[in-house]
């Protein structure tokens, strides 16, 4: 009897025990806890990390939209990229939603009818601003849902020295010029590769979308995810081809972007595809790297990139704050304050006024330069989280021999359990 | 007359105590309690990748947990990486407290030093040895091709089986600490008259060993092994570190598939599910341990 007694005790408290570290992380802002000053809104603003800079320069334009507004105080939580779909996730499931959420997707949010419309919180003359493709980006039919907040587009970063070294005069404009191009450098040896492909969890997505865009593929019809086309299948195939002629660093498949990219840094991989940020880091870990940029390398050379833009989006919850998210939106993407914002943080604007005021920035160039062919993720499609999340989790196993359509049809498969 | 009123005074004493127990048991309740309830409700929700509640799904999770491609080999893996763990650690750990336990200069400092991995945190430690480990730039890499061993760098945490193997290394690395000294604890606690009396007997070392200290450690042992049962098996940092950027599901265990099912797939139904059966399954090891073993018995 005692010993059954001291076996179940023993079995619960450690089965307990175990279960206890599984729940945590909700609502540790207090909000609204000034709301007792009469009249006073608070706002909670929750926003991703993308630099060392991002919470001072956040702090920067609230103290400046507070000084002009005394009736609304904005309440700002920064979180890593790492965790703040699970923060937000949590913060919704708790109905401790954001005001004001800055994140990549906005279609789940919007689907589960979240979120106001973005022509409800802002000026007409705010929303005439935004460059129109981005607002298309940015809209669920008619419906704009979130304000397109920043971009980025990609470009071709390559070593001049290793090219050079390697015998290639120019960067490749196609797929097989790209794919000799790089195995000439791979032969080099002495630890130096030709072509950086990330395709572990931590991007994969982009890696395959600029391969699958370069090909004229595409992730969505308009209406479901496609993951399974043709020329999707195509490109994936070619991207192993070029891992199985050696043409890549060793082990793409588990290779992450920002540690990859640390290595080009270091001048031991000789092109990868590169985004504006990274060229602020050049310059501060390794400016003696002989760098050039160039257009992505498509299957017949004609230009095509991965267009990125994150969003910031506004929940309604009760619906009482919509005087104040206003004033907010119109403060923050006003010319001077919005266009400092994107300069500090290295980006290119989404704003007609903003993309004005960035042309005068000769690195950013190329960049821009490339907007006009950039080709978005469908990220108004409700089931693109998990494709991505799919993505970045399997396509690296292409990489390890994997049939690329085996692969692209174990993706298909979480898209359809998805929508 | 005995028999009524020994189970009512009993009863008063614990109502007695009612007042000391209180605040502590609300605190199970709270922290314990109420968050395992909560994810058993939540494994039979459908719930929406951006968290809203859309309503009942019966047993819905739990039927596309044994429809999931995958889910043999992660149970494969769980087990290999439990059992593998577990046992290499306190293999290790009793050879190691056997050292600590006997007079020698400096032990003071060993001692110490043996501490150091628990104190260090685990993502740190893996992190550590990531970058040791990486082709590129990892000092280890580099020492193994300076000594000739590697012809050239190795991505140990590249491939699936290399990097579990490494992943076991740390776990088994950092367990060391708090099983060596569960252990050593019990070790101190065997009266050196017992073992004078086995020598006496004329019990060599090794039978000393096997026939008085071995049964004497055995409610240390048992300590020592269901905490790193749960410990191991919950585990999720160093895998998530090690073998956080691998394709595929070759080196996942059940926890490390759980957040996958959360943060790439946006599953969180099918995560609850998961974790409902991780929990089960924990039950289940401990008690057929407790069983078999039977490591409370007093005989």
């Amino acid at each position: 009897m005692r010993t059954t007694l001291r076996l179940a005790a023993v079995v619960t408290v450690s089965a307990l025990a175990v279960t206890g570290c599984g729940f945590g992380g909700q609502g540790s802002s207090s909000s609204g806890d000034d709301a007792a000053q009469a009249g006073t809104t608070t706002l909670d603003l929750l926003v991703p990390s993308y630099s060392d800079a991002t919470k001072a320069n956040w702090e920067k334009v609230i103290s400046g939209f507070q000084a002009q507004n005394k009736d609304v105080k904005v309440n700002l939580e920064v979180q890593s990229w790492d965790n703040i779909n699970d923060v937000v996730r949590t913060k919704v499931q708790s109905n401790k939603a954001p005001d004001i959420l800055n994140i990549d997707a906005f279609s789940g949010f919007a689907k589960d009818g979240l979120l106001y419309k973005a022509t409800d919180v802002a000026s007409p003359q705010t929303i005439s601003d935004f460059q129109d493709s981005f607002k298309q980006n940015a809209s669920i039919g008619s419906d704009m849902m979130a304000f397109p907040f920043i971009a980025s587009t990609r470009a071709l970063f390559y070593n001049k020295d290793l090219l050079e070294k390697a015998g290639v005069s120019a960067p490749p404009k196609t797929w097989d010029e790209l794919l000799a191009a790089a195995k000439k450098v791979n032969a080099l040896g002495g630890g130096v590769y030709g072509y950086g492909m990330p395709l572990g969890n931590e991007e994969a997505q982009a890696e395959t979308s600029l391969w699958t865009f370069g090909n004229g593929g595409s992730w969505s019809d308009g209406d479901k995810i496609t993951v399974t086309t043709p020329q999707n299948l195509e490109a994936v195939e070619y991207m192993q081809r070029m891992v199985q002629e050696k043409a890549t660093q060793p082990n793409p498949g588990a290779s992450d972007r920002t540690p990859m990219l640390n290595v080009f840094i270091q001048g031991k991989i000789a092109m990868a595809a590169g985004l504006p940020p990274i060229l602020a880091q050049i310059k501060d870990k390794n400016p003696s790297l002989n760098l050039g940029t160039a257009p992505i390398p498509t299957k017949d050379g004609s230009p095509v990139t991965l267009g990125v833009a994150d969003h910031l989006m506004a929940f309604q919850k009760d619906g009482s704050k919509k005087a104040a998210i206003t004033k907010f939106v119109d403060y923050f993407f006003s010319k001077d304050v919005y266009s400092a914002w994107v300069a500090a943080e290295g980006f290119l604007p989404t704003t007609k006024s903003g993309a004005e005021q960035a042309s005068s920035k000769p690195e950013l160039k190329d960049f821009l330069t490339s907007l006009p062919t950039a080709k978005f993720y469908p990220s108004s499609n409700e089931a693109w989280s998990a494709t991505q999340g799919a993505l970045q989790s399997q396509i690296g196993q292409i990489a390890q021999g994997k049939s690329p359509k085996s692969v692209l049809d174990a993706v298909q498969a979480k898209a359809d359990a998805a929508s | 007359m005995t028999t009524s009123t020994a189970p009512r005074s009993r009863w008063r004493a614990s109502a007695a105590a009612g007042p000391w127990l209180g605040p502590a048991l609300a605190l199970i309740l709270a922290v314990v309690i109420f968050p395992a309830a909560y994810m058993v409700w939540v494994s039979t929700r459908e719930i929406s990748g951006f968290g809203v509640d859309r309503g009942g799904a019966g047993l819905e999770n739990y039927r596309r947990l044994l429809r999931f491609e995958a889910i043999g080999q992660v149970l494969t893996n769980t087990v290999v990486w439990v059992v593998g763990v577990v046992l290499l650690t306190v293999f290790i750990s009793l050879g190691l407290a056997q050292f600590l336990d006997k007079a020698f200069p400096g032990r003071q400092l060993v001692r110490l030093a043996v501490i150091v991995p628990w104190a260090a945190s685990v993502v740190m430690t893996s992190t550590v040895f990531v970058y040791g480990l990486d082709p590129f730039y990892g000092i280890i890499n580099r020492f193994l091709v300076d000594l000739h061993v590697l012809s050239e760098p190795y991505g140990f945490t590249q491939r699936p089986v290399s990097a579990f193997l490494v992943s076991m290394g740390i776990a088994v690395f950092v367990s060391l600490p708090f099983t060596t000294y569960t252990l050593l604890a019990g070790l101190q606690a065997i009266p050196g008259d017992v073992l004078e009396a086995a020598q006496v007997d004329g019990a060599g070392p090794a039978a000393a060993y096997r026939r008085v200290v071995l049964p004497m450690l055995r409610p240390a042992l048992a300590v020592a092994t269901i905490i790193n049962i749960i410990n191991v098996f919950n585990s999720l940092p160093i895998l998530r570190t090690v073998t956080g950027s691998l394709p595929g599901y070759d080196a996942d265990t059940t926890t490390t598939l759980t957040f996958k099912f959360i943060q790439a797939d946006r599953q969180i139904g099918t995560a609850s599910a998961l974790s409902v059966v991780n929990f089960v399954l924990v039950l289940t090891v401990i008690a057929v341990y407790l069983r078999v073993v039977r490591p409370m018995r007093e005989d």
